[in-house]
């Protein structure tokens, strides 16, 4: 009797916090957006300067996405597969942007590649601007996303042994083949969970690409940085319009993620 | 000679994992590699299949020296501990691997693979997967799967290890069945004595790294080589002060005995026939082991296990028993000798 009444308490308690501090701010970004009609919504979404905003954090994403998935990938079958020293430190390194402020990283970027920056000369000499520019924002998204896919493979790849790749190269299979029909299809899920962390993640990048971007309306504008800029000039209609379509997205990728998350379960079940 | 390891040697970072390991096999038989746990059986597997490589020594598969050809040109069915077959295809797909890889024609993969899946009894369940099998049946598969692209040797990796008692008794009678229908030479590896002597033609001990005694079962049985051997294979107990036994006596150079519990007969007190070559005992604890009881007995301090056979007198814990020993294997670190009861011979002797 006791246990079910603190069983009750301990659900409604965390119901009631979900709801407060997740699922209402949520629903009011979405009632703010549409409270000035459904008109006034869909100019502030299809106003260039957002369209741009929308199209540069998709440009971003996707570029991050085919970067990081191989090159995650890459550092997970290394790590995994070979014994060598330094083993820990690379691992280590790796989990960096996980442990340093995304403004931070921001700011190295700049230190690097800024007019005082060490790599200046030569990306002036090949007449490529990073910093301030579209380059700077894909590569802060790349650093901030670049341990997630890694992250979720190598436990993964770890438990799963190397065994079916022994087995599979005994009966005369090359490297690739065994990679395509052996190793692929055993990593599917946790990279395909990867995948999804790291676009939930380059999407909402905000910290380094305010820094690094210049924050050039309709240049190097993301979506998250348009939202703030609208914020700022007391836009809160369009601000929170175009909000939601991140919201939505998020919302896309949390179901996805579930999914993917469900039937990793059952695989190894 | 079919295989042939000549003075091989692999160490993992400063454990050494093998140590001057070398024997031979003859073509078409299947050979037991039998030690306990850590003591080498995978790493010498490994290095015939070319998985690993020996740090030194030479390995000879057919006339041929293979140590520098790779895994995927030497022409070995491996079968996995764990199994290792492919999570994500169906049976048919696992046994068919092989033959693909090897880019044979559709209609001689179709024919070859249901061959196999008639050989190991599955048929109807071509399309399942791994998972959908009990251990058995993957047991099984593995198997076919490891003879489909006809192997010259077949390396076994603890069979038996991940199925039940009852499951796996049948399982060694059909794999020996299978293997000698097949006509393939094949080691298997098993940290299991009794697994072993059932199903090899010839039993490799290994123990440390190092190769302790390679023989037929009887033979390994009946004359341990190594002190090792002798305690490794069939239950027995060591014990110290041998020369106390009635009817044994202090051998120089042997500091120690074992005692097995054929070599032991226990009878009523009142039944005794060599009082001499005999010595008193307690019963300390009975097993029921299905066939037979497995008496724990107390002589003298010693700890000696004996079989009592069902319709024998029937003993009670703590009674007093006639224990009549009437053979050890005495040894040291290096060598192993048997020794008889000289009083029985004496006995019979003096007055028959
Ligand atoms: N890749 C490796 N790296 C380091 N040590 C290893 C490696 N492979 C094996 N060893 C060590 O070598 C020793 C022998 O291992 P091996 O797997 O050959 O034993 P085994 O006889 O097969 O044992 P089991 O019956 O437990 O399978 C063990 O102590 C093990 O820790
Ligand atoms: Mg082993």
């Amino acid at each position: 009797m006791k246990d079910r009444i603190i069983k009750t308490i301990l659900i409604l308690i965390g119901v009631l916090f979900t709801f407060l501090m997740l699922i209402l701010p949520l629903a009011i970004v979405l009632f703010y957006a549409l409270r000035e009609g459904v008109v006034m919504f869909f100019s502030a979404i299809t106003e260039p300067f957002a369209v741009a905003a929308l199209n540069l954090t998709l440009l971003s994403t996707g570029i991050t996405l085919v970067v990081n998935t191989v090159f995650g990938m890459f550092a997970a079958w290394t790590i995994t597969k070979y014994r060598f020293r330094g083993k820990q430190v690379l691992t280590a390194l790796i989990d960096i942007p996980f442990s340093i402020s995304t403004v931070i990283a921001g700011l190295a970027f700049i230190a690097v590649f800024g007019r005082i920056g060490w790599a200046n000369p030569i990306t002036e000499a090949l007449n490529i601007r990073i910093v301030f520019a579209v380059p700077g924002v894909v590569l802060t998204a790349i650093f901030v996303t670049f341990p997630f896919v890694s992250r979720e493979l190598i436990p993964m790849m770890q438990a799963q042994g190397n065994e079916e790749e022994e087995a599979a190269a005994l009966m005369g299979a090359k490297g690739f083949y065994i990679f395509r029909k052996i190793t692929l299809p055993k990593m599917k899920w946790g990279l395909l969970y990867g995948v999804i962390l790291t676009t939930a993640r380059a999407m909402g990048e905000f910290g380094a690409a305010a820094v690094v971007s210049g924050r050039l309306r309709g240049r190097t504008n993301t979506l998250p940085l348009h939202i703030e800029m609208l914020f700022n000039e007391f836009q809160l209609t369009a601000a929170f319009a175009v909000s939601s379509i991140l919201v939505m997205i998020s919302v896309i990728i949390l179901i996805l993620r579930h999914v993917v998350e469900h039937r990793m379960k059952q695989e190894e079940g | 000679m079919y295989v042939e390891l000549k003075n091989i040697n692999k160490q993992f970072g400063d454990f050494q994992a093998s140590r001057h390991v070398s024997f031979t096999i003859e073509r078409g038989q299947l050979i037991g590699l039998l030690g306990p746990s850590g003591s080498g059986k995978t790493t010498i597997l490994r290095m015939i299949a070319g998985l690993e490589t020996p740090d030194s020594g030479d390995i000879f598969i057919d006339g041929v020296r293979v140590n520098d050809i790779p895994a995927a040109k030497r022409g070995i069915g491996f079968v996995f501990q764990s199994y290792a077959l492919f999570r994500y295809m169906s049976v048919f797909d696992n046994i068919a691997f092989g033959l693909k890889v090897q880019k044979k024609e559709q209609a001689f993969i179709q024919a070859r693979v249901t061959e196999l899946i008639k050989l190991i009894g599955l048929e109807g369940m071509e399309k399942r997967r791994p998972h959908q099998l009990s251990g058995g049946q993957r047991q099984r598969v593995a198997f076919a799967r490891a003879l489909a692209p006809n192997p010259h040797l077949l390396l076994l990796d603890e069979p038996f290890a991940a199925i039940d008692a009852k499951v796996r008794k049948e399982l060694r009678a059909w794999l020996r069945e299978t293997i000698t229908k097949v006509g393939i030479t094949s080691i298997f590896v098993t940290h299991d004595q009794e697994e072993a002597v059932e199903v090899a033609d010839e039993i490799i001990i290994t123990h440390q790294g190092q190769i302790e005694q390679k023989g037929t079962p009887i033979d390994i049985y009946r004359n341990p080589k190594t002190p090792f051997a002798a305690k490794f294979v069939g239950e027995s107990t060591e014990i110290s002060a041998y020369h106390q036994l009635p009817g044994f006596e202090q051998v120089d150079g042997f500091d120690r005995a074992v005692i097995r519990p054929e070599f032991v007969r226990m009878t009523k007190v009142a039944k005794e026939i060599y009082p001499h070559a005999s010595g008193r005992g307690v019963i300390e604890d009975i097993f029921f082991r299905g066939n037979a009881l497995e008496v724990r007995v107390d002589l003298s301090g010693e700890k000696i296990t004996a079989y009592q056979q069902l319709d024998d007198d029937a003993f009670e814990v703590g009674e007093e028993v006639s224990v009549l020993i009437h053979r050890l294997y005495l040894s040291n670190e290096q060598e192993v000798r048997m020794v008889e009861n000289l009083a029985i011979n004496h006995v019979g002797s003096v007055f028959i």
